[in-house]
């Protein structure tokens, strides 16, 4: 048929609710930045080269990654971007370059593109990096370590060290208040506890992350370190100091409920998050390591196919019994 | 388009639209030069046909494709000339015919085709010779099945997908047909046990029908023949034997008892580029491109055209295709707000899972289909659970035609089962 016009034609549904993925990890971006910037007005200008060099080789990775595998391109969807960006927010600010580009080779090659790239991974792509280089070089990686050269006019001890090896009697220069605001040692976008807060609230309120997650996570770590705390005050800190010291409040907003690597229905997303709270700190009071977090979500990304199969049955077609 | 609210930790609710928003008075379309009828058959060799090529056909006259298929047949609803039969592939392979008709005004003298003589004497079976094609487009052979004996009539009287009003029009206008519908339904069948199902603004209107009237809830998709079922018809259910018909399929069978001539007037929701609405009433197999004269809409290259609701619908890919028995909508879609599908991967989000309103693990199911493990997917999966609403598409972030992958899924599965019974 001659000049016919050309109308697009495609599958139902004709209707989408406009949302997708590159907006999303943009907006997780976004909510990040509030504890990035409190981040960099505290450790300044080396911070912002770890930053700069974890996102750029991060979204090198990936399209190096892209190009060797003759796959689609997908630096612009902002995955890598964001790995690179929460890799750089769980590092000190005085860190080896050759760390940072190491870390992020880890996560967006081992942890991601191997298993087919975004959706594929089967664990946080960022907690897989640094549980490997924290087995490689601990040293880098440790705070009082990393931030002798800095002056701080609060207590520079680095919290979960200082529990680890002094007990909770240790702690008491550290107020919730200091805690809750920055003023303590840590990773450059770990240690403003509100901006996390603040960028949780609002990835929730958005629906962009599953509040489940979070809840259960600082829930049940509040729960876990409260029984502690009653059981032997000496030994063990109150719920207050776990949740608002180390990577507790970025894990649980931001690393695990990365969506690949967690359940999806109610009663497993509760498992998955009161499983990492309760390990988190078992591993902190009990465990060798001075921060459980980055393990106790990799052992729950383990676990998360298993607790997945917990799931409504779903309801039969009736025409075809009728 | 309804697009996610800012806030977005609950799921999206789409809502039925309600017939008192459509305000204009309702467009009554003549096919301008020729129409296009379906067979439901298929159409191989010409010399087999009973209808040809140049054959004249009457208004109301009974076109059969093939002497040994009985139930491939169509009405024409125009007098004038056979002008073209083809085959015609449709949704999922189905094998049909298409009869194109060029209308001729004159010497248009209504055809006896015989069911003036059933419609005096009616039997199940003398009426299905003709019933089937009227608009609503009623499965009168569910009712011969002896295998599954009907108890329960359900009339689907609320609108199934987003957009449209039709079926509430039906309702609206059409009260004192479907009671005749329901009476005639009752006599021919037997069956006593009637329910109509309308939406929940209507059930004043609908009360003087004669059955047991049932409020539709107006999120979708509580109107889908399957969430009325489960949700309102528990007893009805434990007895078995349910045959549904839609409201506008009983219109018409009241309607053509009671004048002796089968009505073959389609009632459809045209929605124009800018979201207005207006009610049309045309005969079925008026193309698409006179209905859209006839609203005032011009379409352009790169928009899209679909017969059939935002959700379930179907998109056309010419202006010539013509309206069916079950188009209750027809949408134009600027090219402007077509959301363009990405080649993302399913990122494992539970946007789907959250929406689905039967609980399927649609995440895994994504997996298994992705893979061409179908079997797998309809057994660990609940492939065959899916009621075909379409909301886990809709939401889906990665823009994946989970709904299409679902369809083309339950094709494969139903094709290699019936490879298997054939061989066995």
């Amino acid at each position: 048929m001659p000049n016919r016009m050309k109308l697009t034609v495609s599958h139902a549904p004709f209707w989408h609710d406009g949302s997708s993925v590159n907006t999303k990890h943009y907006n997780i971006i976004a909510a990040t930045m509030i504890a990035v910037i409190a981040g960099l007005m505290q450790f300044g200008i080396p911070a912002l080269a770890v930053l700069a060099l974890s996102v750029g080789s991060a979204m090198a990775w990936e399209l190096a990654m892209n190009l060797a595998m003759r796959r689609p391109v997908t630096i612009g969807d902002g995955n890598a971007a964001l790995i690179g960006l929460l890799f750089a927010m769980l590092m000190p600010a005085v860190v080896p370059w050759w760390l940072v580009v190491t870390g992020t080779l880890i996560a967006v090659v081992i942890g991601k593109q191997i298993y087919g790239g975004i959706g594929g991974n089967p664990f946080n792509p960022v907690v897989v990096a640094y549980a490997i280089l924290l087995v490689s070089w601990p040293l880098y990686l440790n705070f009082n370590a990393a931030l002798v050269n800095y002056t701080f006019d609060f207590n520079a001890a680095y919290p979960l060290m200082l529990y680890k090896s002094m007990g909770p009697g240790a702690l008491e220069s550290f107020s919730t208040t200091d805690l809750l605001l920055g003023r303590q040692t840590g990773g450059i976008g770990t240690t403003f506890g509100l901006g996390l807060i603040i960028g949780g609230i609002y990835l929730i309120a958005r629906g962009l992350i599953r509040w489940e997650i979070p809840a259960a996570f600082l829930v049940s770590m509040f729960v876990t370190a409260l029984c502690f705390s009653i059981y032997d005050p000496e030994v063990y800190a109150g719920p207050g100091f776990h949740i608002l010291t180390g990577y507790t409040l970025i894990g649980a907003f931001f690393l695990a409920p990365e969506d690949s690597s967690s359940p999806v229905n109610f009663v497993p997303m509760l498992i998955y998050g009161a499983l990492g709270g309760f390990l988190t700190v078992l591993i902190r009071n009990l465990g060798a390591h001075v921060d459980g977090v980055i393990y106790a979500i990799l052992i729950m990304n383990l676990v998360h196919p298993i607790i997945q199969k917990i799931r409504p049955k779903a309801m039969g077609r009736i025409m075809h019994h009728a | 388009m309804i697009k996610r609210s800012f806030f977005g930790i609950a799921a999206p609710r789409l809502t039925y639209d309600n017939i008192e928003d459509v305000r204009s008075e309702p467009v009554s379309v003549e096919p301008k030069q020729r129409v296009t009828l379906f067979i439901d058959a298929a159409f191989k060799n010409a010399g087999d046909a009973l209808i040809k090529k140049g054959d004249s056909v009457a208004a109301g006259q009974r076109l059969q494709l093939l002497e040994d298929e009985p139930a491939g047949y169509t009405v024409s609803p125009v007098s004038g000339k056979i002008s073209e039969i083809s085959p015609f592939i449709g949704m999922m392979e189905k094998q049909r015919t298409a009869v194109v008709i060029d209308i001729e005004k004159e010497g248009g003298e209504a055809a006896d085709n015989g069911f003036r003589e059933v419609s005096q004497s009616p039997t199940l079976e003398g009426v299905a010779r003709f019933l089937d094609v009227l608009p609503g487009k009623p499965d009168l052979a569910r009712f011969t099945d002896p295998h599954r004996p009907v108890k329960t009539i359900v009339i689907l009287g609320a609108d199934r997908d987003l957009m449209s009003v039709s079926s509430q029009y039906v309702i609206k206008t059409g009260v004192a047909s479907i009671k005749s519908g329901i009476d005639i339904l009752r006599k021919l069948t037997g069956v006593q046990n009637v329910v109509l199902t309308v939406a929940q603004n209507q059930v004043q209107a609908a009360g003087s029908a004669a059955a047991g009237v049932r409020s539709v809830d107006n999120v979708y998709p509580s109107a889908n023949p399957e969430m009325i079922l489960r949700h309102q018809l528990h007893e009805q259910i434990e007895q078995g034997g349910i045959a549904l018909l839609t409201a506008e399929a009983v219109a018409a069978m009241g309607e053509a008892f009671n004048s002796g001539t089968m009505p073959l007037e389609k009632v459809i929701t045209a929605v124009k580029k800018d979201g207005t609405r207006k009610i049309v009433t045309a005969p079925i197999g008026t193309q698409v491109s006179d209905i859209l004269e006839a609203v005032g809409e011009k379409v352009q290259a790169g928009d899209r055209l679909i017969a059939g609701g935002p959700m379930t619908g179907a998109a056309l890919y010419s202006l010539e295709q013509p309206v069916e028995q079950d188009t209750d909508t027809v949408i134009v879609q600027g090219k402007d707000i077509i959301v363009e599908g990405t080649d993302t991967p399913c990122t494992n989000c539970g946007e789907c899972v959250r929406i689905c309103p039967v609980n399927i693990p649609v995440n895994e199911l994504v997996r298994y289909m992705d893979a061409g493990e179908y079997e797998q997917a309809a057994e660990n999966a609940s492939l065959f659970s899916c009621i075909e609403c379409g909301l886990c598409a809709y939401v889906c972030e990665s823009r994946i035609p989970i709904f299409q992958f679902i369809r083309l899924a339950k094709h494969a599965v139903n094709r290699m089962n019936a490879a298997e019974e054939a061989n066995a």
